[in-house]
């Protein structure tokens, strides 16, 4: 029933591989580095969001983000091959190469590789557009035009790290991240590779920022009560914007066991799915009858989750929705009177399309010390959904 | 392991709607790439493309308020839905994968365009709600009720094909037994400015594998399959196009816009697709080539075709000498341009091509569609940042 799983032991299934993951790297607002810099920041639990600093935000109704420091980024970076990279590029590639630093990887043609992005290189479409603007046909570049198709991180990326088999990138509201898990994890099963470099990537541009302010699409989203990022809370007002890269490594089993490679977790659920819901609306009044989520959460409700990342970022109508299918679906772990919403780390890293492969990475890290699974959750406006389990390594 | 069938097509091309409108226009050799009309080209050494007829555009039954690629999509999904005889019930179980690169950028284009001209805010602001690809799917999931998986695949020109590819996995996998899988791209003045930045677009329509070959031309089109379980179609009486038998895709990780020289990771996505296939290279009678004119891919494709196939094993042709490069969509309609020359015993010709590339060691159906009845076809894909994808279909 699921879009991919692994089920141990369970006749018929035995042919897919099982998929874990070994390493992760991380640019994000809080920390670069990966699994000890990432579990630290994740302990740690500091907001990051704060006023923008890159960029005037005046005029503006939303004033704060989380923004990686140029410094962090700029260490990671080889002068050399980097340097003409936009930003939103160098964000994926120094993330991919400490993912693989950490898992202990190479490149060639066995290695692919999934990204997920909310809004992809808008800088750089920016940039190309004023300057024909501003002189014409002439000041078109075409180094910059690239850039403007969004599977440029994942071909920067890819052309760092020589990772040669799939490259698939995916456009999506909220849960970007979370979707490239579940589609590398995917992939891995299906053959197309037997390790894959899975994450989300988004940055910070001055256009995109003020865009989305005058939408209404960032917190105080109606104009009313302080601005913060506040998920499931009864003042929660939109949500808070950050950025940065956040990468795993999902590989299989047999093959991460054979040169000895550190198991994190297990990926061993996968699903995704869809309300289908009017454009960029959330609808917390609607059901999801027929998605692979609310099959799968229906096969887990008598387990229960004790743990449970979720998307929540502060859009209220995006986090009374969730809230309200999982109190439907899973009313034992999240219906009861006093049952707390899923844990958010919108708070501490702000909305990005890396966002859900940090949940992702959380859910692993607790899952391996706890010794226990962990749900992660995500819905985005537009209906989309997806659910990972995550268990302790074998 | 289970098959997949596909049981619906649907097709908005610069012919205009319909599949059938369609393959009439690539059987017949029709070269559609005319003067541009709907953006201003002032400037420009190249300007003309493949447009989706004014008069089809105005017939789509959605909202005008929606994005031209919005509504190119939902036209072919609906058809291709149709075609296939889906029931709501059906559609509230299928999966929804849409290939895309430039969204509704051409409506996000024109607010721009006025907002730096006004120097003051524009009420067009509205048009980037629906400016990133993931409009396209959020658009025909709502509109059409599909309920299952839900993704939007960017992977530049080979993006089309991809979707087909994952599409058959997630049956193949079980999770669904139907998804709904197709491409658009509207024309838009970032991608028309981008590639002629980058000199890659002929003056005259384009002339794929020919000597004198001096680039690509644009294209728009929106194309969608119904892809579906087999023993499930066969049971329920569904129309059966032909039989997906397998995909491959890889990244040549060797440069940015350039495909690898010796089209390393061409000649890889093509083995793996035939390997996924479980044919031998012999087997396969027709290949739909990304063909787009350029003098760099047209060589390498070539080159690549030759290490797979061997110098003339097989038939040779490029859809987009007569529809443009459609980007996104280009992945599906060329799968479907394969599908029907299969169907038909019939292959489409490589339109424009007058003299053969003597690089290019091939039977490339110049001008007149030939027919030849072929049981096996491979359609090719290759994208910015190396992105090739192959698939490969059995006759229905």
């Amino acid at each position: 029933m699921s879009a991919w799983s692994s089920e141990k032991g369970e006749g018929g299934r035995g042919e897919r591989p099982r998929v874990v993951i070994t390493g992760m790297g991380s640019v994000n607002a809080c920390t670069v580095g990966g699994t000890e810099a990432v579990a630290a920041a994740l302990a740690r639990g500091r907001p990051a969001i704060a006023p923008v600093r890159a960029f005037a935000t005046d005029g503006c109704r939303s004033h704060l983000a989380a923004e990686v420091e140029a410094s962090m980024l700029s260490g990671l970076l080889n002068r050399e091959t980097d340097r003409r990279l936009s930003r939103v590029c160098q964000l994926a590639v120094a993330a991919c190469r400490l993912a693989a630093a950490d898992a202990r990887i190479s490149g060639g043609p066995e290695l692919g590789i999934v990204v997920g992005s909310e809004f992809g290189d808008l800088r750089s479409t920016e940039e190309f557009f004023s300057a024909f603007l501003r002189r014409g046909s002439a000041a078109l570049s075409p180094l910059i035009f690239p850039n403007t198709v969004m599977n440029t991180m994942a071909s920067a990326a890819a052309i760092a790290l020589d990772a040669r088999a799939a490259s698939v990138t995916i456009n999506q509201a909220t849960i970007a991240g979370d979707l490239a898990v579940v589609r590398a994890t995917a992939l891995v099963a299906e053959g197309y590779a037997t390790t894959m470099l899975a994450g989300g990537v988004d940055e910070l541009s001055p256009p995109l920022y003020r865009h989305l302010a005058a939408l209404g699409a960032l917190s105080p989203m109606q104009g009313e009560g302080a601005e913060g990022c506040r998920p499931y809370a009864p003042d929660h007002n939109g949500p808070v914007l950050g950025e940065g890269a956040t990468f795993v490594v999902l590989e299989e089993l047999e093959s991460a066991r054979a040169r000895g490679a550190t198991l994190h977790a297990e990926v061993t659920r996968g699903v995704w799915g869809n309300i289908p819901t009017a454009p960029h609306t959330a609808q917390p009044f609607r059901v999801d009858v027929h998605s692979p989520v609310r099959r799968f959460l229906a096969e887990l409700a008598p387990g229960l989750p004790t743990c449970c990342y979720g998307s929540g970022n502060g859009d209220p109508r995006v986090d009374d929705w969730e809230v309200a299918l999982l109190q439907r679906e899973l009313p034992e772990a999240f219906g009861r009177a006093g049952s707390r919403p899923p844990r958010s780390l919108a708070p501490q890293f702000g909305q990005h399309g890396g966002l859900g492969v940090l949940r992702v990475v959380a859910a692993a890290l607790d899952a391996a010390r706890e010794r226990r699974p962990v749900l992660v959750h995500g819905i985005a406006r537009g209906g989309c959904r997806t659910s990972l389990w995550i268990e302790p390594p074998p | 392991m289970t098959r997949v069938v596909i049981s619906g097509l649907g097709v908005v091309s610069p012919y205009g709607a319909g599949t059938k409108a369609f393959w009439e226009g690539i059987a017949a050799g029709t070269c559609a790439i005319r003067p541009i009309t709907l953006i201003d080209t002032e400037g420009f050494r190249c300007r003309i493309a493949a447009e989706v007829p004014a008069e089809a555009v105005a017939a789509f039954d959605s909202s005008p308020r929606r994005s031209r690629a919005d509504r190119m999509a939902l036209a072919a999904a609906r058809e291709a839905i149709a075609d296939a005889h889906l029931s709501a019930e059906d559609r509230a179980g299928a999966a929804l994968l849409v290939a895309a690169v430039g969204g509704g950028m051409l409506e996000g284009e024109a607010w721009y365009w006025e907002e730096a001209r006004m120097g003051r805010p524009s009420p067009r602001i509205r048009a980037l709600r629906s400016i990133l690809p993931a409009s396209h799917a959020e658009t025909v999931g709502h509109r059409l009720g599909l309920g299952g998986p839900k993704e939007t695949i960017i992977m530049a020109c080979a993006s089309g094909a991809a979707a087909i590819a994952l599409g058959a996995d997630l049956i193949r996998s079980g999770v669904v037994p139907l998804a709904v899988v197709g491409g658009v791209d509207a024309l838009t003045r970032i991608c028309f400015m981008g590639f002629n930045a980058l000199k890659l677009l002929d003056t005259e329509p384009c002339r794929p594998f020919d000597r004198d070959r001096r680039g690509m031309s644009i294209g728009e089109a929106a194309a969608f399959l119904v892809l579906e379980d087999s023993e499930r179609c066969r049971a329920r009486g569904g129309p059966m196009y032909g039989e997906f038998l397998g995909a491959g895709m890889t990244t040549d990780a060797h440069h940015v816009t350039a495909p690898h020289p010796e089209g390393e990771g061409m000649i890889r996505a093509m083995t793996a697709a035939l390997n996924a296939a479980g044919v031998p290279a012999g087997d396969i009678g027709y290949v739909n080539a990304h063909g787009t004119g350029t003098p760099q891919n047209d060589r390498v494709e070539a080159s690549a075709l030759r290490r797979v196939f061997r110098e003339g094993g097989v038939l040779v042709s490029s859809t987009k000498s007569m529809v443009g490069h459609t980007m996104a969509a280009a992945g599906t309609i060329e799968a479907i341009a394969t599908l029907l020359a299969l169907q038909h015993s019939l292959i489409p010709p490589t339109a424009n091509l007058r003299q053969l590339d003597p690089d290019v060691p091939f039977d490339c159906v110049p001008g007149v569609a030939r027919p030849t009845p072929v049981e096996v076809g491979l359609s090719n894909s290759f994208g910015f940042g190396g992105q090739n994808v192959s698939l490969v279909f059995r006759k229905g």
